[in-house]
């Protein structure tokens, strides 16, 4: 429990998929103009890694890794097909996406509306895949992923947030005019990445 | 009749006759009065207007009047508001001075006097003050020119922050390096003064401090250049009281020397006696918000008493059961709570955002020191932190207020 819950802690603050990897960038800078735009993409990307990382767990538990097949046949015990693990992981990031966006446009078509493009768009968002393979990687149980998933979720959630509330708050900057939009953007995280520098190295 | 009154110098008469007016500081006017065309518009040092409005407006009130509109104006300028936060460091540039020379003849176990101990300092702080003022105004001057804006003149208070959040022993090429990287990326790059999210001064000193870990750690915090027929003490150590709590609590020097600052540490850090004199200057002043260092405190002490309730008990001397007390006198909150969390700019704008803000620096404060060893100076980057936080609590708070209108209407 208690591992776990350090884990959890360590994925959002410590290890945040943002500020520590620099993963899902694109999402990160292009939709954090308004707090609430942000604030619906963060929802979903939430929601897609909880989906699909423990997904992938079981895909890479029971299909991928070598000797998983045994369960079906003896002689497939031998069998390793890791090297399937990128194509396997994007697909079902790719399903869990497309599911999502029927189910959000059916039953809350005013949610649909407002994340637009951003919706399909989570498909390509690395975090989301960047967190399957840390999966992968780091060997987590099923226990461990399902929270790794939820924190990493949160982490992306909480920086694109910050980020909107910053870019919200300078509107009215006189910013240089070559530095407008994404370039300011990428100062101001690198700004934020070393405030949370003062995460790392913390021991729960 | 307007022969009998002094001329001002924005070309109206003065209504007092000469020795009131504010005509009587009449040579330095003279020369500025006399320069003045070649600055304005068309004259052929026109660049360098911003540099010149900078010494004007330093000198004197502005003399401009509105046009139209509202004619009352404060004479409480961004100016002498900075000119207020400067007034208010003072207690703790001297105090650090004279800790600097007492920390030093303390190493070598030499009697000193008060004087030789704020002379020893004096010696050893004004290098650093002077380096942080000459590069950053530089910076701030040439930004100026370049891009036609005022000087802005918060790096007055910055640049003094600056030096009191670093360690005596600094390099000094360290300081401009910081003081240059703060300026221009920290406010510049967002237009100057009041445009910024982050602390620059803050910022300055958490870019030395994740650039050269190691002039910010360690045995630095004493002054040990060598004093001839004298050897170091046995009892000496370079730990401060933040690196002995980590270990074990009990070793940090008593609660008079923390609160009166006897202790090894920041130039300007050391003695919460001096930043509540500061704290006093800027809450009377109303430059500074109360809500902010009240709430901090509440904060720190807060966190402070659920720490000794988790505390293991196995284990005595664990840095979880120090008494709350104990993390307002150690290390820099006091200082970091009075003059860098009560930045008007990078803070929360909001009333109640205020208190959010200033309970969550406080509580990141306790958990960083405690959990974070690697980190013992726990309150500026916990700052940074929140400096970071403080635009999405005002939203926060803002939407609330929107809310509960909406439903009262």
């Amino acid at each position: 429990m208690q591992d776990l819950l350090n884990l959890f802690i360590k994925s959002i603050f410590v290890e945040n998929v943002v500020f520590a990897f620099f993963l899902g960038m694109c999402s990160y800078l292009a939709v954090s103009k308004k707090i609430n735009t942000a604030f619906g993409l963060g929802l979903a990307v939430i929601f897609v890694m909880v989906l699909t990382t423990p997904l992938n767990y079981f895909i890479l538990t029971y299909m991928l890794k070598d000797g998983a097949l045994a369960w079906i046949h003896p002689s497939l015990a031998t069998v390793d097909l890791t090297f399937l693990a990128f194509i396997l992981f994007i697909s079902t990031i790719a399903g869990a996406v497309q599911l999502v966006e029927m189910i959000v446009e059916k039953s809350l078509p005013a949610l649909y509306a407002a994340l637009g493009i951003f919706l399909p768009l989570i498909t390509v968002n690395c975090a989301i895949l960047g967190t399957s393979l840390f999966m992968q990687e780091r060997e987590y149980n099923f226990a461990e992923t399902a929270v790794f998933s939820f924190g990493a979720g949160i982490g992306f959630f909480l920086a694109i947030v910050l980020l909107a509330a910053i870019r919200e708050r300078l509107r009215y900057s006189n910013i240089p005019a070559p530095l407008q939009g994404l370039g300011i953007a990428m100062i101001i995280t690198a700004l934020m990445g070393m405030a949370f520098l003062s995460f790392s190295g913390i021991k729960l | 009749m307007h022969q009998t009154l002094p001329l001002l110098r924005d070309g109206t008469y003065c209504p007092i006759p000469e020795p009131n007016c504010r005509e009587s500081v009449k040579p330095i006017q003279r020369v500025i009065d006399s320069v003045k065309p070649h600055f304005k518009k068309g004259g052929k040092l026109e660049k360098f207007h911003p540099a010149f409005d900078a010494l004007e407006t330093f000198l004197f009130v502005p003399g401009h009047t509105t046009e139209q509109g509202v004619h009352i104006r404060d004479a409480m300028d961004l100016k002498r508001t900075m000119f207020l936060v400067i007034v208010a460091l003072i207690p703790t540039l001297l105090f650090g001075m004279w800790n600097v020379g007492y920390q030093h003849y303390l190493a070598y176990g030499m009697q000193t006097t008060l004087m030789e101990n704020f002379l020893f300092g004096f010696q050893k702080v004004m290098p650093i003050v002077i380096v942080s003022y000459a590069v950053g105004l530089g910076v701030e001057f040439i930004f100026a020119i370049l891009r036609g804006h005022q000087v802005s003149e918060g790096y007055l208070v910055t640049g003094m922050l600056i030096p009191l959040t670093l360690p005596v022993t600094i390099p000094l090429w360290m300081v401009a390096l910081s003081a240059i990287f703060c300026t221009v990326l920290g406010k510049e790059i967002f237009g100057g003064t009041g445009m910024n999210f982050m602390n620059p001064a803050l910022l300055a000193r958490a870019f030395l401090f994740f650039a050269f870990p190691a002039y910010m750690s360690g045995d630095i915090w004493t002054d040990l250049s060598p004093e001839p027929g004298h050897a170091l003490v046995d009892a000496y150590s370079g730990a401060t009281n933040l690196v002995a709590f980590d270990v074990d609590y009990t070793q940090m020097s008593s609660v008079s020397d923390m609160f009166w600052g006897f202790e090894q540490g920041s130039i300007g850090e050391t003695s919460v006696f001096a930043c509540l004199i500061g704290a006093l200057i800027l809450i009377l002043s109303g430059v500074g918000s109360w809500k902010i260092i009240v709430s901090s405190c509440l904060g720190v002490v807060g966190m402070g008493l659920l720490m000794n309730v988790l505390a293991p008990a196995d284990i005595p001397t664990h840095a979880m059961h120090t008494p709350a007390y104990y993390h307002l006198l150690v290390g820099s909150f006091a200082f970091g709570a009075v003059y860098m969390a009560t930045d008007p700019v990078s803070a929360a704008h909001t009333e109640t955002g205020k208190w959010i803000y200033g309970i969550l620096i406080g509580v990141f404060t306790v958990i960083l020191r405690i959990f974070n060893p690697a980190y013992p100076e726990a309150v500026m980057l916990s700052i940074l932190l929140m400096n970071v936080f403080a635009p999405l609590i005002d939203h926060l708070v803002i939407e609330q207020h929107i809310k509960k209108r909406i439903k009262r209407a």
